[in-house]
C-alpha cells in the first residue's frame, strides 16, 4: 500500500517507476472531479450566452440551445434596452476613476514609501483603517454628503451627476498600500544618485520610479477597473435616472422595468461581461497573481 | 543643487539642513494631500457622522436628539445586551481554556476540559437568555437578519474553503491543461456579481422548466420554488424542526449555492499559491525518514497550509457580513425576511423606509460585530495557525 501511495505523490516525482492499477484509477478520478468542477463553473456562462441567442419563447420552454441563433437580440439590447447608454456611462465613469486613482495613489504611495514627514505613520495607519470599514457604515453619510445636505458642495447636488460616481473612488487605501510596498523597496542608491544629479522627488518619481513600477501600477489599474465596472450599491443610490446610470444598475433595473424578457436580459449580461473578460484573458497571469498575492477583490 | 552638497559634505550649516528638512516635510504632505482629502471626506468623516446621525431621530432630515434610543430599538435595553455579550464572552473564554488545555500537563488537561465544558454550557445558557430577552423587547427583524447572515456564513464559508482545498490539491499534481482548469475555476470570481446573479435569477426561477428544477428532476425530485420559497430547506426535506435549528430557507439556500459557485475558484487560486510556497525539500526529507503520504499530509501540508486556511476563513466570514450585491439581486418579495441579511436590512431601512437614524445605528452595530468576529477569530484560530 505504501508503494502505491508513494507513486501518487504530487511533489516528488520519481521517474521510471512501474505504475500500478491504483495510479491510473487515481488519475482518472482526479480528472473526473476536475472536469466536473469545470462544467459546474462554466455552465452558467454557457447558459447565459445560449439564452441570449434564443427567442423569448425558447427561453421559457426547457431548452439548452436556440434553434436559430437570434443575433438580433444583441442589437435590441444595445439600442432599445439602452445598454449602449449604460455601457458608455460605465466606460466614462471607469476612465475618470482610474485617472484620479492613479494620480492620488502614486503620489501618496511614494510619500509613504520614500519621504520622511511628521505624522506619517499615524496617517498611514488611519488610511489602512478605512479598509476595514464596511460600506454600510459610510453609505448613508456619503449619500447626504453628495446631495449637499451636510455642507454645500460645488454644483449644489451631485445626485445623478458624474462626480458622485467618480470622486469618492479616486483614492483608496488599498492602492496606496500596494504602491507603497513596492516603492519602499527601491534601493536608496538610486535616489542618492538622482539627488546628486539635482533631481527632486517629483522628477525622481516620474523619471526613475514610474518606469520600473509597471507591474504594481498595472495591478492598481486592474483592481480599480473591476471595482469601478462592477460597482452596484452606491450607483444604485445616486442614479435615479438614466443620465449617468452605469451598466450594472442598468442590468438590474432592466429586470424590474422591462419585465420578463430573458433573452434581452441575457444579451445585456453578456455585454456587461465583455470588458471584464477581455481584460481577464489579456492579463490573466497578472490578474490571478495580483489577487493571489494581495487577496482583495476590487 | 543644495541637496547634492549635503550628500557630499556632511557638515553644512544648521539652517540649510533645517530648510531642507522642512522642504522634505512639505513635499510629503503635498504628495499625500489629494488622497488624504478624498479618504478623509468619503472614508473617515462618514464614520463619525454615522455615529452622530445614530443619536438623532433622523428621517431624511435631522429630527430631535434621542441619545441611545435607536440602539435601544435594537436590543430592547442595555441589560439584555450585557447578558448576551457576557454569554458570548463565556463561550469564547471556554473555547480558549479548551484549546490551551492541550498544551498543559496531562493532569491539568482533564480538569481544564471539564471546566471549559461547564463554562461553555453556562455561557450558552446565558447567551440564549439574553438573546431571548432581546427578541422580546428589541427589534426582531434586526436580530433575525443577524441569524440569516450567520446561516449564510456557516453555509458558505466552510464549503468554499473545503472545495477550494480539494480542487487545489488535485490541480497541484501533474495535470494536463492545469492553466485552463485554473482559468475556468477563477472565472466566476472575476465575473461582476450583478451579471452572474442575474443569470442565477433565471437558473433558480420558480418555473418548472428552470435549470435548477431540471437538475433536481433528474433525481426524481418535484419542482421547487427556489428563490421564492421562504420555508426552511430541512422542512421541505420532511424534517419537522422549527426555530434556529430549522436552518436557512430554500431561498437563502439558493443564494448560498450562488455564493459558493462564485467564491470557490478564488480559494482554489489562493490555496494553489499556498501549496507552491511549501518547500519541496520538506517532503523529500520526510520521505527519506519513511513518512507515508497521509503522514506527510497531516504533519507537513496541513500545518504549513494553515495560515492560508485561516486567512480564507476570516475574509470569507467578513465578506458574508458585508455581502450585498448578489443578495440584493437574488432576493424575492415572497422569500420575505428569510433572505434579508443585516447589510440588506440596513439598506432597506435607509433607502425604502427612510429611517436614517435607525439605519446608521444598525450599521454601527454591524461594524462592531464584524470587528468582534475578526478579533475573536484572530484570537481563537490564530493560536493554532502555524506561521512558518
Amino acid at each position: 500500500m505504501d508503494n502505491v501511495v508513494e507513486k501518487q505523490k504530487p511533489v516528488v516525482v520519481t521517474p521510471r517507476v512501474k505504475r500500478s492499477r491504483f495510479y491510473y484509477v487515481g488519475r482518472i478520478l482526479t480528472y473526473a472531479i476536475l472536469i466536473l468542477g469545470a462544467i459546474v463553473f462554466i455552465f452558467p456562462f454557457f447558459w447565459m450566452i445560449s439564452s441570449s441567442l434564443m427567442t423569448l419563447g425558447e427561453t421559457i420552454t426547457r431548452q439548452l440551445m436556440p434553434k436559430v441563433p437570434q443575433w438580433v437580440n444583441y442589437v435590441d439590447a444595445w439600442n432599445q434596452a439602452k445598454f449602449s447608454k449604460y455601457f458608455l456611462n460605465s466606460v466614462l465613469i471607469t476612465l475618470g476613476t482610474l485617472a484620479g486613482l492613479l494620480i492620488t495613489s502614486i503620489l501618496a504611495g511614494y510619500a509613504f514609501g520614500r519621504i520622511d514627514f511628521k505624522g506619517k505613520n499615524i496617517l498611514f495607519g488611519l488610511f489602512l483603517a478605512t479598509m476595514m470599514i464596511p460600506e454600510s457604515v459610510t453609505l448613508i453619510p456619503n449619500y447626504l454628503l453628495i446631495r449637499g445636505n451636510i455642507f454645500p458642495i460645488p454644483g449644489g447636488t451631485w445626485l445623478n451627476k458624474y462626480w458622485s460616481l467618480t470622486v469618492p473612488f479616486i483614492a483608496n487605501a488599498f492602492s496606496i498600500f500596494l504602491l507603497r510596498q513596492f516603492f519602499a523597496q527601491i534601493p536608496k542608491e538610486l535616489w542618492d544618485a538622482a539627488r546628486i544629479d539635482g533631481a527632486d522627488h517629483l522628477r525622481f518619481l516620474i523619471q526613475v520610479v514610474l518606469p520600473i513600477s509597471k507591474a504594481p501600477i498595472m495591478t492598481v489599474l486592474l483592481f480599480g477597473f473591476t471595482g469601478s465596472w462592477n460597482a452596484f450599491q452606491w450607483p444604485l443610490l445616486v442614479t435615479t435616472n438614466d443620465t449617468w446610470r452605469p451598466i450594472m444598475v442598468g442590468l438590474w433595473s432592466f429586470v424590474n422595468e422591462a419585465g420578463p424578457q430573458t433573452h434581452l436580459l441575457m444579451a445585456g449580461a453578456v455585454i456587461s461581461l465583455i470588458p471584464i473578460l477581455i481584460i481577464y484573458f489579456l492579463t490573466q497571469k497578472q490578474f490571478t497573481q495580483g489577487i493571489a498575492t494581495t487577496g482583495l477583490k476590487g | 543643487m543644495t541637496e547634492a552638497t549635503i550628500s557630499v559634505k556632511p557638515k553644512v550649516s544648521g539652517t540649510t539642513l533645517h530648510k531642507l528638512r522642512t522642504r522634505e516635510q512639505i513635499t510629503g504632505y503635498l504628495f499625500t494631500l489629494p488622497a488624504l482629502i478624498i479618504i478623509l471626506v468619503f472614508g473617515l468623516f462618514p464614520i463619525l457622522y454615522s455615529f452622530y446621525m445614530s443619536l438623532f431621530n433622523w428621517r431624511v432630515t435631522k429630527g430631535a436628539f434621542v441619545g441611545d434610543k435607536n440602539y435601544l430599538l435594537i436590543f430592547g435595553n442595555w441589560t439584555n445586551l450585557l447578558i448576551t455579550l457576557a454569554g458570548v464572552a463565556l463561550i469564547v473564554g471556554a473555547f480558549w481554556v479548551w484549546s490551551n488545555a492541550f498544551k498543559s500537563l496531562s493532569k491539568g488537561e482533564t480538569i481544564a476540559k471539564v471546566l471549559a465544558a461547564v463554562v461553555m454550557i453556562v455561557g450558552g445558557v446565558v447567551f440564549v437568555t439574553g438573546w431571548g430577552q432581546m427578541l422580546d423587547s428589541g427589534n426582531p427583524s434586526f436580530l433575525k437578519s443577524l441569524i440569516v447572515t450567520l446561516y449564510y456564513a456557516l453555509g458558505t464559508v466552510p464549503a468554499e474553503v473545503i472545495l477550494g482545498m480539494i480542487l487545489a490539491f488535485l490541480l497541484y499534481q501533474d495535470i494536463v491543461g492545469k492553466d485552463i482548469f485554473r482559468m475556468i475555476y477563477f472565472l466566476p470570481y472575476v465575473t461582476p456579481s450583478v451579471t452572474s446573479a442575474v443569470v442565477f435569477q433565471i437558473i433558480f426561477s420558480l418555473r418548472e422548466t428552470s435549470i435548477a428544477n431540471m437538475i433536481i428532476g433528474w433525481f426524481g425530485i418535484s419542482p421547487q420554488k427556489w428563490r421564492f420559497e421562504p420555508k426552511p430547506l430541512l422542512n421541505l426535506l420532511g424534517l419537522d424542526i422549527s426555530g434556529f435549528l430549522a436552518g436557512p430557507s430554500l431561498a437563502l439556500f439558493s443564494i448560498m449555492i450562488y455564493g459558493i459557485w462564485s467564491f470557490v475558484g478564488y480559494n482554489t487560486v489562493i490555496f494553489l499559491a499556498g501549496l507552491g510556497n511549501i518547500p519541496k525539500e520538506t517532503y523529500e526529507a520526510a520521505e527519506i525518514d519513511g513518512a507515508s503520504k497521509s503522514q506527510m499530509f497531516r504533519h507537513i501540508t496541513m500545518p504549513l497550509l494553515s495560515p492560508t486556511t485561516f486567512y480564507l476563513t476570516l475574509i470569507g466570514f467578513i465578506g458574508t457580513f458585508k455581502a450585498f450585491n448578489h443578495i440584493y439581486v437574488l432576493r424575492t418579495p415572497s422569500a420575505g425576511d428569510s433572505v434579508i441579511t443585516t447589510s440588506l436590512l440596513i439598506f432597506d431601512n435607509f433607502y425604502k423606509a427612510n429611517q436614517y437614524g435607525v439605519a446608521t445605528a444598525q450599521a454601527i452595530v454591524l461594524f462592531l460585530v464584524i470587528l468582534g468576529l475578526t478579533l475573536a477569530q484572530n484570537k481563537l484560530m490564530g493560536e493554532r495557525v502555524f506561521y512558518g
